[in-house]
């Protein structure tokens, strides 16, 4: 046992530590860590482990709370962190799904090669920048009404096939088909449809983009082949969420719960784990509004899917044309079945990673386990990974969902000029669209931990498993 | 109506997100400052059209921290919805559970960085030195 960090660590094996339940007298569950020792020294450097305790306290807690190697400060939980209520008697917090409800990544493969993609590679980059909005509150060119917003928070991509922006192919490869069926539209606020109406297909700010990447390194050929992946091909990993939408309906119900926390007893270390019992009222509406905040997340990425379609397809013809290899949340709650329990898992920053047994696992996927993208930082690689049974077992079935932030906005952006970093991506090959410099510095590769070690953790520690690596050649920035 | 000393914010780093600390001599004065702080990280660089809109905004909330939070929020919402930003404050009521403020503010054709939502983690309104200080993150 050591004690670098303010509590209790306990080595279980070399890249798995434990904070003991008995470290802090409000804890009900072990907090569990994957890192090698350099990732380890980043993360007990800031407060990740505090929140992480902190979120063992939560009732209902079962199991353990895991933090993935790419686990950094939040507010509240953890980014990278994972944990599960009982269904029967927990709780769900909105705090532990974030403001970003549905953050995920979608992968997209092309038919075409380097080779023949890189003579329009800078137009194709261009067009995808003015066909794809970007940035803060940028609106989108689709527009809907109250009806049409009601059906995408109701029916997620099922609906966006009536309108021409799916393909009914799409939605088996999509984590739960683009549709939660437990979301309920009336659950989502006025304001929060206001400031998602014209949002539809737009990528918004922060770490969000749509990134043109070529497939550099294929390290499991079978599941590579399974997914549709091969060496030099071409692929568009899109990252991005449910925007303002989202935010208001954690915003509507961090509210709601701050409330009426008292009203079932519940205290907590940190009022920003806000909750209520899942089985009550107002857990329930959080979480049916949280569901119709995910369709609306998954709708979308698969707008933007039909926007890089358009632009693909006239930039490069048939070879241009893309398909979807799967869509993944990141920061979502779900209701699932481990054991004998039926609990309902939080992952902040995490992604569901199952394995080849699992009956969510889509049917094309079954033979090697379902797809889990890791998208690096600008001008790093991004992976594709395959879920594994044993996950279960480890992390209720998680994994990492990037590289994690190592350093802040304003540290990244004192250290390296955007137009630096701008420079430095263009040498590299990488076609770059970023309305700001200060976005750019703000999101360069020195800011966040290496990817590279990130995914070597969880590989070895048998949360996922190392498929493919794929490496930028276009980013289109919000 | 400004009371005691001259308030001041500071835009403080975090691994992820932005720490807003403010201190004033008043909750009334507290509340305008953090206005301010907020559009300081909206309103695109080298802005300088003065404010022309004004509206009411009229909240009510249990206690001072969840009031502060809920301003900070409402003033994302507008900048988010109406591409609105709030730039002058005149706080016409505070007290620990409710405010009445006008605020006069400029139409941006872009806000420049996207505030999510100010959280509730680490949040705190206290008494210092015979100031008032908070401290609030805001999620970005």
């Amino acid at each position: 046992m050591t004690n670098a960090a303010p509590f209790p660590i306990v080595q279980v094996t070399p890249l798995l530590r434990e904070i003991p339940v008995s470290a802090r007298a409000d804890m009900r569950v072990p907090v569990r860590i994957y890192a090698d020792d350099e990732l380890w020294q980043q993360i007990a450097d800031d407060r990740s482990l505090e929140q992480a305790v902190n979120v063992a306290t939560l009732p209902g807690a079962t199991g353990c709370v895991y933090a993935m190697p790419d686990v950094h400060e939040g507010y509240g939980f953890p980014v990278g962190g994972v944990a599960a209520m009982r269904a029967a008697d927990g709780v769900i917090s909105p705090g532990g799904v974030g403001y970003d409800i549905n953050c995920g990544v979608r992968l997209l493969a092309s038919a075409l090669e380097l080779s023949a993609a890189r003579q329009h590679l800078e137009e194709a980059v261009h067009d995808l920048s003015r066909s794809i909005p970007s940035g803060p509150a940028r609106h989108a060119r689709l527009d809907l009404g109250t009806a049409e917003l009601d059906r995408v928070l109701q029916e997620g991509c099922g609906y966006l096939t009536e309108l021409g922006l799916a393909l009914p192919e799409d939605i088996p490869t999509i984590e739960a088909g683009g549709a939660l069926a437990g979301a309920d539209a009336a659950k989502v606020s006025a304001r929060a449809k206001q400031r998602g109406h014209n949002q539809l297909g737009t990528i918004g700010s922060g770490n969000h983009f749509v990134e043109v990447q070529v497939v550099d390194e294929i390290f499991d050929t079978e599941a590579a082949r399974v997914y549709g992946l091969h060496a030099d091909q071409i692929t568009v990993l899109i990252h991005t969420g449910s925007r303002g939408l989202g935010h208001q309906v954690c915003t509507d119900y961090v509210r709601l719960m701050d409330q009426v926390m008292e009203r079932y007893g519940i205290r907590l270390p940190d009022r920003q784990l806000a909750c209520a019992p899942l089985a009550s009222p107002e857990g329930q509406d959080y979480f049916a509004a949280m569901c119709a905040a995910a369709n609306f997340a998954w709708s979308n990425r698969q707008a933007i899917t039909h926007s890089a379609r358009t632009v693909f397809s006239r930039v490069f013809g048939d070879a241009g044309c893309l398909s979807l290899v799967y869509d993944v949340a990141h920061n979502i709650a779900k209701l699932e079945q481990h054991g004998d329990e039926q609990v309902c898992v939080h992952r902040k920053g995490a992604t569901r990673a199952f394995g080849p047994s699992h009956r969510e696992t889509p049917q094309r996927y079954r033979s090697v386990g379902q797809p889990v993208f890791i998208p690096g930082s600008m001008g790093t690689a991004s992976y594709v990974l395959a879920g594994t049974d044993a996950a279960l077992g480890l992390s209720f079935g998680s994994t990492c969902h990037g590289a994690g932030r190592a350093m802040s906005r304003g540290e990244a952006k004192r250290l390296r000029a955007g137009a630096e970093v701008r420079k430095e991506l263009e040498r590299q090959g990488i076609v770059v669209r970023c309305p700001s410099s200060g976005e750019l510095a703000e999101e360069a590769p020195t800011a966040y931990k290496d990817v590279e070690r990130v995914v070597s953790v969880v590989n070895q520690a048998g949360l996922a498993r190392k498929v493919a690596r794929l490496r930028p050649i276009g980013v289109v920035k919000g | 109506m400004s009371h005691g000393p001259a308030p001041s914010h500071e835009l403080i780093d975090h691994t992820s997100e932005i720490q807003l600390r403010v201190r004033a001599g008043s909750f009334a004065d507290l509340l305008a400052e953090s206005g301010r702080a907020v559009a300081e990280l909206q309103l695109p660089r080298g802005h300088s059209a003065p404010a022309a809109g004004r509206r009411q905004l009229r909240l009510t909330a249990p206690d001072r921290e969840r009031l502060l939070v809920d301003w900070l929020n409402e003033l994302i919402f507008l900048a988010e919805t109406d591409r609105w930003v709030a730039t002058e404050f005149q706080i016409d009521r505070a007290d620990g559970t409710s405010v009445v403020a006008t605020v006069r503010g400029v139409e941006v054709p872009q806000v420049r960085g996207l505030v999510k939502a100010a959280t509730m983690h680490a949040l705190h309104v206290r008494e210092v030195n015979s100031m008032i200080e908070a401290e609030v993150i805001l999620d970005i």
